[in-house]
């Protein structure tokens, strides 16, 4: 039942999806470094480790973090 | 043509950030479409040969607790090959150094405490009034990643990868996989992707049994060997470009953990039901423990769900990056965390990115400031500040420039403020008179250098 559900919101989505968007010459924008969903991998990876080791959540952006005992 | 611009069209959707590379082939292919629709003509790309092949990301981090806490100096790398065919092979390389004190769990007392330290070899005294720190909080961590992509198929996109670390007392390894697909005119991105880990703890000493108490120096009669957890993380992600200058992404992940999850260094103080102060005890000829305090305990499964949403916003040269995280757990905890970064450039080549974090959590359900002797031990209990309710918050101010030989340098100075307290039904007698919660304050500074050869 919670298959069908998401199923169906996952097609929902995406239908309301192919309205939405831009023509291929109507990128510039988008394709600048600072419009990149994660700009800086670094400084990402940097705060995925800090909040990691002093919150009791993690990832989100990408998977949970950890590989370390400090938790 | 189409499938050029297909190409380039690729990474604006991707989670991995592009490359200064792909930057230029997709301001190359546009102006080339561009040039195509208007029926001119336009010549090869002058710097074809030239484009980089290597990607350098370096970058130095100082972190700094303040009241002699921890303190982490980091270097971290994230090297990238460049093949033909988008392929790419990025090897990343952190050294953390840790240093400092960190809570032991225990809760502050009017009078002097003495403790095992977890070594089993020696024993240390908190003055009276002060929250007990184990002071002998010292790692260094070396994490190596190693992670491959490459396009499957003139829409997919596919990455593997690999990562170990190791500490004194802890070995993680990893392997990750996930797979990417572009659809609507590559404004819609599904993604799936899986991590599994196993990592093994060794801790100093050995593991304590759990709610056993912490003995005299030289006794480890409750030690056992070395302990071991898998976790396994599933993400799925989609992300859609909504209009020239806006992106927008969600992911969900489940997050499921089984096998040893205490801190192997945490003890709880076992307390009078009444005075709310901690159970004396004669610590043995070569030192031990003043009082009683047993070892946490923590369920050995732990299954997290988390919900993320991001927006990019271009408005003018500005850049708005505001993302939203909802987390649950079988633990009972919940968090939300805000973060807000706002890039303003200033002149051609260099910007400013005040950032903005607001986290909240609520605590675990066997979260305990201390255990009560007058009522029988429950199943859990941790008093690990991290488990606890709190809110943190982070302000900070990020300062980026372009060096004239192109290469990217930036800096940044953050601030992380951790306020907490104890659900009042936990509190006990004299306990209702002490600062039972160890805020925290902390100073983040990160230089990064990024070239491109």
């Amino acid at each position: 039942m919670k298959l069908r559900i998401a199923a169906v919101s996952l097609l929902l989505i995406c239908a309301g999806c192919t309205s939405m968007g831009v023509q291929p010459w109507e990128r510039e924008i988008l394709a600048k470094e600072e419009m990149q969903l994660t700009v800086d991998p670094l400084e990402a990876a940097t705060d995925d480790h800090i909040y990691f080791s002093k919150e009791a959540s993690s990832g989100g952006r990408g998977f949970g973090g950890g590989g370390c005992g400090c938790n | 043509m189409a499938v050029g611009l297909a190409a380039a069209g690729v990474d604006v959707t991707r989670m991995k950030a592009p490359t200064r590379k792909n930057d230029r082939s997709i301001s190359a292919t546009l102006a080339a479409a561009t040039c195509a629709l208007l029926g001119t003509t336009v010549a090869a790309p002058v710097d074809a040969q030239e484009e980089p092949k290597w990607d350098f990301n370096t970058s130095l981090l100082y972190y700094g607790e303040d009241e002699g806490r921890v303190q982490d100096a980091s270097f971290k790398s994230i090297i990238r090959r460049l093949f033909a065919d988008d392929r790419t092979l990025s090897i990343g390389l952190t050294v953390d150094t840790l240093t400092g004190a960190t809570p032991s769990g225990a809760i502050r007392q009017d009078g002097p405490q003495s403790f095992t330290r977890p070594s089993g070899s020696s024993s240390y005294t908190e003055p009276g009034g002060k929250l007990p720190l184990d002071d002998t909080f010292r790692d260094t961590r070396l994490a190596i990643t190693a992670g491959w992509q490459q396009p499957a198929g003139e829409k997919g996109l596919l990455s593997a990868g690999v990562s170990v670390s190791k500490e004194y007392d802890y070995l993680h390894t990893g392997v990750n996989a996930s797979y990417a697909h572009d659809f609507n005119n590559r404004n819609t991105t599904l993604s799936a992707g899986f991590a599994f880990a196993n990592d093994s703890i060794e801790p100093v000493g050995g593991a304590p049994i759990p709610f056993t108490n912490m003995l005299d120096v030289g006794d480890t009669s409750n030690r056992v060997g070395d302990q071991d957890k898998d976790v396994l993380d599933i993400v799925f992600g989609v992300s859609q470009v909504v209009s020239k200058n806006l992106l927008i992404q969600a992911n969900y992940s489940l997050s499921q953990s089984d096998g040893y999850l205490n801190n192997p260094y945490k003890v709880l103080s076992l307390v009078d039901g009444v005075s709310g102060d901690t159970l004396p005890r004669t610590p043995g000829p070569n030192g031990g423990p003043s009082g009683q305090f047993l070892f946490e305990s923590r369920p050995d499964e732990r299954t997290q769900h988390s919900l993320y949403t991001q927006a990019k916003y271009y408005m003018n040269g500005k850049v708005l990056d505001a993302s939203y995280r909802y987390m649950t757990d079988d633990w009972e905890i919940d968090s939300h965390t805000l973060d807000v970064r706002y890039r303003v450039p200033i002149g051609e080549s260099s910007y400013v990115e005040p950032h903005l974090r607001y986290y909240t959590q609520s605590e675990a359900e066997f979260y305990r400031l201390s255990l009560d002797s007058s009522a029988a031990l429950p199943a859990y209990a941790s008093s690990d500040y991290r488990l606890g309710n709190f809110d943190g918050i982070t302000a900070g101010l990020k300062y980026g420039w372009k060096t004239r030989n192109d290469n990217d340098m930036s800096l940044r100075v953050e601030w992380y403020q951790q306020a907490g307290t104890v659900p009042t039904g936990q509190i006990v007698g004299n306990q209702a008179s002490r600062d039972n919660y160890p805020d925290l304050n902390a100073l983040i500074v990160q230089f990064s250098y990024r070239f491109s050869r």
